[in-house]
């Protein structure tokens, strides 16, 4: 397949503002519509618009794939973190906290950084497959 | 012998069914109301949906997670040999 500048350029240039859209929508995702799983996804697809337009070099240049891996293996330690950090109030598992915006709002966080990672390696993988079949 | 067995189960059953589609009962609608009154002074979110799914029900989120990290561990064993 040919790489047209249209699409290095627009790639380029749209990437970065998937990129913060995905973390708006994570990080305000307890007062407007969103939250950890569609940013997850948003931000997960900027990274595979890089991936598919610039090549999976540029991707592992900015983000190296042991990073997101452990990205995704850190989002569910720190969740189970937070739950079992309820016990140390006396309270039960997962209980907040945080002044009740606070837990919301890291949980959301946790959960966009895992699901962008999670869906970004299956896509990586996945394309690798398809190429090397080809 | 068998299909008499059968029948009588599959009969049983589609009657069970009916009952349940012909009598209607009120929807229960006393956790609606306490999350849209509760939820965002509880929870502190603005948005309800998020209160119910990181507040109320955590637990179920982090069911999720398990099964995205599932899903991704799949990919690997299955695909992600060579790299």
């Amino acid at each position: 397949m040919k790489k047209t500048n249209i699409l290095d350029v627009v790639s380029r240039k749209l990437s970065p503002f998937i990129l913060l859209f995905g973390i708006y929508l994570v990080t305000f995702g307890h007062i407007s519509p969103g939250g950890g799983f569609q940013g997850g996804v948003a931000l997960a697809s900027g990274l595979l618009l890089i991936l598919l337009a610039q090549g999976p070099a540029v991707l592992v240049q900015y983000f190296p794939l042991g990073r997101i891996a452990k990205a995704e293996v850190a989002g569910y330690g720190l969740f189970l973190l937070a739950g079992l950090a309820g016990f140390l109030l006396g309270a039960g598992f997962l209980s907040p906290l945080f002044p009740p915006p606070g837990t919301i709002f890291i949980l959301n966080i946790v959960i966009g950084a895992k699901v962008g990672a999670g869906i970004t390696l299956i896509c990586w993988y996945l394309f690798h497959e398809m190429e090397e079949q080809e | 012998m068998n299909r008499v067995f059968y029948g009588t189960v599959l009969l049983l059953f589609s009657f069970l069914l009916l009952v349940s589609l012909v009598v209607e009962r009120e929807p229960i609608e006393q956790s609606k109301g306490y999350v849209l009154e509760q939820g965002t002074q509880e929870t502190g979110a603005v948005n309800l949906v998020t209160a119910l799914y990181l507040a109320y029900r955590a637990y179920d989120t982090l069911g999720e997670t398990i099964v995205l990290i599932g899903a991704v561990t799949g990919v690997l064993v299955l695909v992600g040999k060579h790299t």
